[in-house]
């Protein structure tokens, strides 16, 4: 071997380790999966012997299970929504501010998604249960009690509260990167405020906004631990339903080809969205 | 096209002042430039001409127009910036077009104008290109045209060269001078490039630490600069410090470590009064004999450059001179010579 | 004008609220003397910390965690980091196929890749008997956080510095130990200590993957919200956060936060 060859495989032996646990520990596994989704389903063990379609088949003529996939889908989009909107403010102020708090502040945006999915789930608990605080404070002023546990609002709350940093981050950098100079040119060239936001701040962000909008909706349509612990098993979504199926009642064939039919059905959505807007993004990288 | 007027401009920050009471008045359709090192307050009172900063006390006035509170969309200025800042996700003609957008100009009218603006900057035909796909020196042509569409009362231009590299910026250069005689638009031009403010300006308003050390044609200041640091900033200078012996009209002789010279000056001096005379390096002559206003030197070192020579010679008592003398005779190092210095060309700074 | 500012910042201290509010409750619901939060608090007491520590299945489910956390972690940083100095230094080609494939963990649903791993680990090995299952689930979780700070550090040191050092006789083993290395120190401690946390709090991955008759902090926590509301698991969770926080603040002092980035 060639010396040039020779150092070049010690270079590969370097990324050997992680590339061989990638491919071991999530390829192998993910193909394995979709093999799964085609196995017969079987009452006694986690699956029988031979391949069929019929857990597809299943899925896509059940009207429970598509509607199901419908509601995750629907999570996704409000949770998704909400958090854009409470993002561009934090984000904005985030990038743009001087004052000397702003570690902190950055701190105050990171810390949440350091802490534990449960943990954050459990002040949820604490705050919107019909004898939380958040009830009781209602109640000093003579209104509620509100329903605001175990149910879609609940849910949807939670899942906000969990990935709003995950909109907020990309947001923030996007903001970040736009040049003060782009808005100070049009601003000498007669632009007023609000029209420098609408013509350069804002499509200049699109590029981040896309990424958070994609990272949130994935997140938010994969969550089952999220809507297990709030919807308190009152309200079931694909994921919650999926786990189920896999720890309960031990339908892995089944329980697989829910969980791609899910991912196919994000991905979908996903492309969508992104075709939608490749007008907007011409012009940016 | 407006007179600029600049009166008793201060601008703080933090409770330091950037520029501390700028006056200026720029004539329609003349070229300044503001020179100085960074940190010397230039850009920020084209920023505060600009509208981007609010003065601390002060007025700005276009022509009889106070617009010191006026928003800079609502100035008439044309401004370009350092690093060009064309709006990356727009073509070069929306790019163009944003300032006619901006004052409801569209359509075929606005594609009129800007194909003529492209002419005028001699980009023909990039209307539909991104800037990305432009050098730097077309990028500058392009943020100069979006700049000029609007006709401007007042063009403001913040170091635009400084980006590009020497040769482009020397085409430049002239290319932006042509192009602002011809349209004869008020100009103010920020830069810390010495050269490049005496090759472009009709005047210079040479800053130091927020303040105004000199105001002047690039021939006045460069003869005649009004302070150490001005001397020094222009070209270069060679300093001789030195006791004012005797002044007649505008000729004062200074005693100095050198010898006894003989300057020009046009203030008051009295005899006795500490004083630095200014010799530029090409107001001295390496002669053979000695003769009035010369002195005996060694040359210490030389350099020769093709056209020029440049030497460093040391005088009797030590001081050294940067001379620069015409490459057709040239002198060897340690050689001893007499430097002969003219005394119109010697200026006294107090 | 004024009003724009002013209303900017009142959405955006709200936002903070709502980001911080839930944190904020448990801790303060760990210090109640009584079961049920409600305002005022009914006094300050330290009960539940003693209730915790007394209690054989939060105990035991901390110190698993902690456990895991540290396999897990150390792991992913020996695997990682040399991973990261091949991407940032030798590859030259394919280096976004690369890329992706690091970071495909982090890129991939969580419960996609726990399902995964769940039906890998029944069918190619024993199952979920002992706890090698969760340990290698987590490190293949964990490993995009040690790639990508390991190779933030390496961008921020030019490739100049090693070069010089081989220019001054070092061989590339001698010039990695004694001048990259300590440069980029910080980097993989910083990484280690995030795949620590990433770790410590995962539920998704855990709940599928746990060894039967063993728990991990979130875990148990988990089960306890679902059937039984109990302020022990509020004393529980401000431990956990308290932990993390001690390692944020590490991090901080040693790298800073910007390396945070996902």
């Amino acid at each position: 071997m060639t010396e040039a060859s020779e150092i070049r495989v010690r270079h590969w032996l370097l990324a050997a380790p992680a590339l061989s646990l990638i491919g071991l520990f999530l390829l192998i596994p993910y193909i394995n999966i979709g093999i799964m989704s085609f196995r017969t389903p079987s009452t006694t063990a986690p699956y029988g012997p031979g391949y069929t379609v019929a857990n597809y088949v299943h899925i896509l003529s059940d009207s429970l299970y598509l509607s199901l996939l419908a509601e995750t889908l629907l999570f996704a989009t409000v949770t998704t929504a909400v958090c854009l909107l409470m993002a561009f403010p934090v984000a904005f102020h985030l990038a743009r501010t001087t004052s000397r708090w702003r570690g902190l502040l950055y701190a105050g945006v990171l810390s949440p998604l350091l802490t534990g999915v449960v943990i954050r789930c459990f002040g949820w608990i604490v705050l919107l249960a019909n004898n939380g605080l958040v009830n009781q404070a209602l109640g000093t002023v003579g209104l509620g009690p509100f329903q605001l546990m175990y149910n879609a609002t609940g849910v949807t709350i939670a899942l906000v509260h969990v990935f709003l940093p995950f909109m907020i981050l990309p947001l923030m950098t996007a903001i970040q990167s736009i040049d003060p100079h782009w808005e100070e040119a049009a601003r000498t060239l007669g632009a007023p405020r609000t029209r420098v936001f609408q013509r350069i701040v804002l499509p200049l962000i699109l590029p981040g906004l896309q990424s958070g909008v994609i990272l949130v909706f994935v997140l938010a349509a994969s969550a089952y631990v999220i809507p297990m612990l709030l919807g308190g098993g009152r309200v079931q979504t694909l994921p919650t339903v999926i786990f189920q199926q896999l720890m309960g009642g031990l339908l892995w064939p089944f329980g697989a080809a829910l969980a791609l039919t899910l991912s196919f059905a994000v991905l979908a959505s996903i492309w969508a969205f992104v075709f939608l807007g490749r007008k907007r993004m011409r012009g940016l990288a | 096209m407006s007179r600029l007027s600049i009166q008793a401009l201060t601008k703080c920050y933090a409770g330091a002042a950037a520029v501390a009471n700028i006056d200026l008045d720029v004539a329609e359709g003349e070229f300044v430039s503001l020179l100085g090192p960074s940190g010397c307050g230039k850009t920020t009172t084209l920023r505060c001409v600009a509208g981007l900063e609010t003065p601390t006390s002060g007025k700005v006035l276009f022509g009889d127009r106070d617009v010191t509170r006026v928003p800079p969309e609502r100035r008439r200025i044309g401004m370009v910036f350092q690093n060009y800042a064309l709006f990356p996700h727009m073509t070069i003609r929306e790019n163009i077009g944003f300032g006619l957008e901006m004052r409801g100009v569209r359509g075929s009218e606005a594609n009129k104008r800007i194909s003529s603006v492209l002419d005028m900057v001699q980009l023909t035909g990039f209307e539909d290109r991104w800037p990305r796909q432009l050098s730097g020196g077309q990028q500058q042509r392009v943020a100069l045209a979006r700049a000029l569409i609007v006709e401007p009362a007042v063009l403001l231009l913040d170091e635009p060269l400084a980006n590009l590299d020497a040769k482009l910026r020397d085409e430049m250069r002239f290319f932006i001078r042509a192009l602002q005689q011809r349209i004869g638009i008020t100009t103010l031009y920020v830069t810390h490039d010495q050269a490049e403010s005496m090759a472009l300006s009709d005047r210079i308003v040479v800053m130091f630490a927020g303040r105004i050390h000199q105001t002047g044609t690039p021939q006045h200041i460069y003869d005649r600069p009004a302070t150490k640091q001005v001397a020094k900033f222009i070209g270069q200078a060679n300093l001789i410090a030195g006791k004012v012996v005797h002044r007649c009209n505008e000729v004062a002789t200074v005693d100095t470590s050198v010898g006894r010279l003989l300057c020009a000056t046009n203030c008051a001096v009295e005899p006795g009064t500490p004083a630095t005379a200014m010799v530029r390096p090409e107001a001295m002559q390496l002669v053979k004999e000695c003769s009035p206003n010369a002195f005996p030197g060694r040359i210490m070192e030389r350099h020769f450059l093709g056209n020029i020579v440049d030497y460093r010679v040391a005088t009797a008592d030590g001081t050294v001179l940067a001379i620069q003398a015409l490459g057709s005779i040239v002198h060897d190092a340690g050689e001893v010579v007499s430097v002969q210095i003219d005394p119109k060309k010697a200026w006294l700074l107090e | 004008m004024r009003l724009a500012s002013t209303m900017l910042l009142i959405s955006v201290t709200a936002v903070y609220l709502f980001l911080l509010l839930p944190i904020a409750i448990v801790v303060l619901a760990s210090f109640n003397a009584a079961e049920y939060l409600s305002f005022p608090l009914a006094g300050l007491s330290f009960r539940w910390y003693a209730a915790f520590i007394s209690s054989p299945s939060f105990t035991s489910a901390f110190l698993v965690s902690i456990a895991v956390g540290l396999a897990a972690a150390a792991a992913a940083t020996v695997i990682g980091t040399p991973a990261a100095i091949f991407y940032v230094r030798f590859l030259h080609r394919h280096r976004e196929e690369f890329r992706l494939a690091m970071l495909a963990p982090m890129l991939l649903p969580e419960v996609l890749t726990a399902i995964a791993l769940l039906f890998f680990f029944n069918q190619v090995l024993i199952g979920t008997q002992t706890l090698l299952p969760l340990i290698l689930g987590h490190i293949v979780i964990t490993l995009p956080f040690v790639f990508l700070t390991v190779s933030s550090a390496l961008y921020n040191l030019p490739a100049t510095v090693e070069e010089a050092a081989r220019t001054l006789g070092a061989s590339a083993w001698k010039a990695f130990r004694r001048v990259t290395f300590p440069l980029i120190k910080s980097g993989i401690i910083t990484g280690a200590m995030l795949a620590f946390i990433m770790s410590f709090d995962n539920v998704n991955v855990s709940l599928l993957l746990k060894a039967v008759g063993t728990s991990t902090l979130p875990i148990q926590l988990f089960d306890y919200l679902r059937y039984d509301f109990d302020p022990t698991a509020a004393a529980a969770s401000t431990i956990s956060v308290a932990l993390t926080m001690l390692i944020v603040f590490a991090i901080d002092r040693i790298y800073g936060l910007r390396a945070v980035r996902f």
